[in-house]
């Protein structure tokens, strides 16, 4: 019945919005840029969400587990495969991305009669110099952008671009790897939060009431109340930061942070967030 | 099939060959040209290996390096057909990656031996064929049991742990004895060796291999050309640079009468 177009693009617009609901709980990725490297953040449940890929590359999730691994396999794939009949230095992001695994979510998400992968990527790449460092991010319909400084993964376009201009103005150039630390945690709650309020507004919504002062699209929280949600949060879940460094010895440039790292980066009022 | 972490069957699937298979039997005598060493000093192994190339009696190439780190806790050292260890070297590098990346733990220290291995049984045919033999020595810390360990092989792929030491290469010869002495008559055993005295050892060793092989390049100072020399403890592996070998070999290995 999908061979109709108008049946097609209906189909297509039903799964947009069943997609949609799937990131609804899910914890956003914050990628920034610091005088060392790059950073990627999140707080996960159960799951990492956080992984090397290849000497120069992280790859960050939201969504499925199971999708996640699954193209986490194929970029791994082929970013070894290259790597050993090329060179290491031809193993770049944005190959892996636009010819990889871009028109694979595509095409998954457009055969209407099959499963479409749940799931948002970010590949963080550290270039040679800094000026070379990008971030890719990958929607569930294979859409993808590049930018450099900074990047995240959320539920709606909303909140992504929320996160997004708290960063831009906050971020001093270049911050160090304590101030990105504490920067990318807060973008994180704002999205975090952002999500709660989306979720609480439509069950409001269900019920008769007028109000919708608290959608995710306003205000920033303040400070405090950022800090408190990052708080509230880490006793059943861990807070996950991984960095690409510049100046990491051998070829390898990834490293997931511990928590003793942790407790010594993060700024004190995150330290109790720091599982043990 | 990916999901096991298994980079060599995943090139093999895409059609990739380890070296040339020759006709068995048709091979002439086996050549490895070169000397490299392993022993165990006080806080790890040491892996040294001279960096002569030859072809027949042609000096191809002085500046070899014979000693290949593989990750940060092993190093394999080569002698024998440089194109088909140099193959072998990137393979296992690439395994060892991917092993840690997919599975998201390391390779065992045993698992590695393994894809050592592997390698040497699938490169028999070349091997005999007299195209491709590869003597490799491997070394590495073993983070599991916090200890140093050494590795040898025949062209056959079987696999011997050393105790003490580890030699390989045609100026091995001259330095088995030597290492057999020392360790068992010298002042004290290789593995109470502390990290200078190791070196020194190593230095003498490889110019005693250059004295009676002609396949084996010593240390050239006019052309500040030393031997290569790592040294692989818990922290991982370090390659010792010139500047430390050089006033060494001055003080304590060339003798002036």
């Amino acid at each position: 019945m999908y061979e109709e177009p108008y049946r097609w693009v209906e189909a297509v617009g039903n799964r947009r919005q069943y997609l949609d609901e799937q990131f609804k709980q899910g914890s956003p990725v914050v990628a920034l840029s610091y005088d060392g490297g790059i950073l990627l953040t999140t707080v996960s449940k159960g799951t990492p969400k956080l992984y090397e890929i290849y000497d120069r590359l992280a790859l960050g999730g939201m969504g499925h587990p199971t999708d996640l691994e699954k193209l986490r396999f194929s970029l791994l794939e082929m970013a070894h495969v290259e790597g050993f009949n090329r060179s290491p230095s031809d193993v770049t992001g944005s190959r892996l991305v636009k010819y990889g695994i871009a028109p694979v979510i595509k095409q998954a998400f457009e055969e209407v009669y099959k499963a479409p992968f749940i799931v948002r990527i970010l590949v963080a790449e550290l270039g040679q110099k800094p000026e070379k460092d990008a971030l890719l991010t990958i929607n569930y319909d294979g859409t993808f952008e590049e930018t450099t400084g900074r990047a995240v993964l959320a539920a709606t376009q909303v909140v992504q671009t929320k996160m997004m201009s708290y960063l831009k103005e906050q971020q001093p150039v270049p911050p160090s790897l304590e101030q990105a630390l504490d920067l990318a945690l807060r973008a994180w709650a704002i999205g975090s939060l952002a999500h709660q309020q989306d979720e609480a507004d439509q069950q409001a919504e269900a019920k008769p009431q007028t109000s919708n002062a608290g959608s995710s699209a306003a205000a920033i929280p303040s400070s405090d109340t950022l800090i408190a949600h990052v708080r509230s949060i880490a006793g059943e879940r861990t807070i996950e930061c991984a960095v690409l460094e510049r100046q990491a010895p051998g070829t390898s440039k990834y490293r997931s942070l511990k928590p003793a790292d942790l407790s010594r980066l993060l700024p004190k009022a995150f330290q109790s967030a720091v599982a043990n | 099939m990916g999901m096991q972490g298994d980079f060599y069957q995943l090139l093999k699937e895409q059609g990739y060959k380890l070296g040339s298979s020759g006709q068995v039997g048709t091979g002439h005598a086996l050549t490895n040209a070169t000397t490299i060493l392993a022993f165990k000093y006080r806080d790890g192994v040491l892996v040294a290996g001279d960096r002569r190339a030859t072809a027949g009696n042609m000096v191809m190439y002085d500046r070899t390096d014979k000693v290949l780190e593989i990750d940060r806790h092993s190093v394999m050292a080569i002698a024998g057909v440089p194109a088909t260890a140099y193959e072998m070297v990137r393979v296992l590098e690439h395994s060892f990656k991917y092993y840690r990346r997919t599975q998201l733990q390391e390779l065992s220290f045993d698992g590695k031996l393994r894809a050592v291995s592997k390698l040497l049984k699938e490169n028999v045919p070349a091997a005999l064929a007299g195209t491709g033999a590869v003597v490799p020595v491997f070394a590495g810390y073993d983070m599991e049991q916090g200890s140093a360990k050494i590795y040898f092989y025949d062209i056959l792929g079987a696999e011997f742990e050393a105790v003490e030491y580890a030699v390989s290469g045609s100026g091995s010869p001259t330095i088995r004895g030597i290492l057999h002495y020392l360790n068992t008559w010298g002042e004290q055993p290789l593995s109470a060796l502390p990290e200078e005295q190791a070196m020194v050892q190593a230095l003498r060793l490889l110019t005693s291999a250059a004295e009676f092989d002609s396949a084996t390049g010593g240390v050239n100072r006019e052309a500040s050309l030393y031997p290569v020399i790592k040294l692989i403890t818990g922290a991982g592996v370090q390659t010792v640079p010139d500047a430390t070998l050089k006033p060494l070999y001055e003080s304590q290995v060339v003798r002036y009468v």
